[in-house]
């Protein structure tokens, strides 16, 4: 390679003496094609094509797919909830456990006549929303079917801490009967189960407008709620002010009652949820910890590379000048 | 609760490994002859609790107390989700949404007292109703427990 770069600078130089200049221009280009011919257009043709090809082809995938085509319409959707500030919905925030309890009274006095929880156990409730004596006491308010006894008879007993909060239907026919034919789900998971979370059950609960807007279709048994997909609810406003007493005061509106209830039911569907911060946290100190004994390690273990020295000793010469 | 107390007591809340029990602490002390150290214990969770508490008390002191006393006047407490969104249903941010609607409240009851709308106000009152949510949630949640 060197040979030959050297040999045609020789050449550019013989040329140039002879006057010869365009040899010298074709020796000093890189460029293959051999013909002089070549026009810009001629060179640059593959790459301006390849460009139109991209360009129509994002263009027809716009053509094909870039327009949204919605299926329903902005009522059959529902509106979308607005994002609170949910403190526990923080990375590095917990359930606030006092409004838990507030919560769980709400539901207790509100939901429970209505909708089942039957997911969350007395036990659970212990330590994060009540003490052990009240989370008994609550327990022991109920029956529960026992164990069929020596005869094969199935009795009642007063709930334990293992039992789950009773359901306020027998089964789901009667809970659709008693709620014309509509079923109250579950409550237990209802955080998670929806679109929105927090910010859309908070709104659902909140968001009963004083009557629905001029030419809104409400059907029958229904309550416009805009939240709801649809916009018509078989669940009518539950919550009016002053609906519980709180044991801690806090004045009872609409609007704290609903967010007191949904942090609630954020805990219900998801009690690991401090928890799993607390992992979280675990995780991240360990790993500062590992990154730093990493660092060290690895000046440790460089150490005789990067301290090394390198020293180029010229062998003595004789001071004759380098040939050019 | 001597000064050293008060350190002792702000160390407890701050450390990671303070506990939270989940029986509720004894109310009343069972017999005259219980030694010192029970009671000094006693105190300590209760100083923790308080200490606890202020913090929180302080992020929003004006609005709080501005609250209870409206409380203390009457009976029913006032859902401040309602006036803030009044509020801001009427504010300058909201008002395109505010005049759509209105005029489709006007245009649609005209249209069905001379019998039959062909048109609803749901799309324009969600319009509203966003505005006025999104405007009003964290004033809102300074409000809320
Ligand atoms: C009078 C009975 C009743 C009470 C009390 C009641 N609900 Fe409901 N709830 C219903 C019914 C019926 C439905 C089903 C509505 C539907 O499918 O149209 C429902 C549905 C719901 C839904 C689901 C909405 C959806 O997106 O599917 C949630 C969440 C809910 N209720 C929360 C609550 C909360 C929280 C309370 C207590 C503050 C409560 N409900 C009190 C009857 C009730």
């Amino acid at each position: 390679m060197l040979a030959r770069s050297c040999l045609r600078s020789t050449r550019a130089f013989a040329s140039l003496r002879n006057g010869a200049v365009h040899v010298s221009k074709r020796a000093a280009s890189s460029s293959s094609s051999g013909s002089a011919a070549d026009s810009p257009l001629r060179l640059n043709i593959a790459a301006a094509a390849a460009t139109a090809v991209a360009a129509g082809s994002v263009a027809w995938y716009y053509h094909l797919y870039g327009p949204t085509a919605d299926a329903s319409t902005p009522a059959e959707e529902g509106l979308h909830p607005t994002k609170y500030p949910w403190v526990h919905e923080q990375w590095f925030k917990t359930f606030d456990h006092q409004a838990l309890r507030r919560g769980f009274q709400v539901y207790r006095e509100v939901c429970a006549s209505c909708h089942s929880l039957s997911r969350v156990p007395y036990r659970s409730l212990v330590g994060s929303v009540l003490t052990v004596d009240e989370a008994k006491a609550m327990a022991e308010e109920n029956e529960y079917d026992t164990e069929p006894n020596d005869q094969g008879d199935i009795e009642k007993r007063p709930g334990k801490l293992s039992d789950y909060l009773p359901a306020p239907y027998q089964n789901d026919e009667a809970a659709r009967f008693a709620n014309n034919g509509a079923l109250p789900p579950d409550l237990s998971l209802i955080v998670k189960a929806r679109h929105g979370g927090c910010d859309y059950i908070f709104s659902l609960l909140t968001g009963y407008p004083e009557e629905p807007p001029a030419g809104a279709q409400v059907g029958a048994g229904l309550n416009f709620n805009p939240y709801f997909p649809g916009t018509g609810i078989a669940m009518a406003r539950v919550l009016y002010d002053g609906l519980v007493d709180y044991e801690d005061g806090t004045p009872a509106t609409t609007s704290q009652m609903a967010k007191d209830v949904t942090e609630f039911l954020n805990w219900a569907a998801e009690p690991e949820m401090d928890d799993r911060k607390r992992m979280g946290m675990k995780v991240l100190a360990v790993t500062t910890v590992m990154f730093a004994m990493s660092v060290w390690i690895k000046r440790y273990k460089w150490a005789w590379l990067k301290s090394r020295k390198i020293v180029y000793d010229p062998p003595k010469t004789n001071n004759t000048p380098p040939r050019r | 609760m001597g000064f050293w107390d008060t350190i002792t007591d702000l160390v407890d809340a701050a450390t990671p490994w303070a506990t939270a029990d989940a029986e509720a602490p004894a109310k009343e002390l069972p017999e005259e002859t219980t030694t010192e150290a029970t009671k000094e214990e006693e105190s300590t969770e209760a100083e923790t609790a308080a200490a606890e508490e202020e913090p929180a008390a302080e992020e929003e002191p004006a609005a709080e107390e501005e609250e209870e006393e409206e409380e203390e006047e009457e009976e029913e407490p006032v859902d401040p989700k309602e006036t803030l969104e009044e509020e801001c249903r009427n504010s300058k941010q909201c008002s395109p949404a505010k005049h759509h609607f209105d005029e489709c409240v006007e245009r649609v009851t005209n249209a069905e007292a001379e019998g039959g709308a062909k048109e609803d106000c749901v799309e324009e009152f969600f319009h509203l109703a966003h505005c006025a949510t999104q405007c009003a949630a964290p004033k809102l949640w300074s409000v809320l427990k």
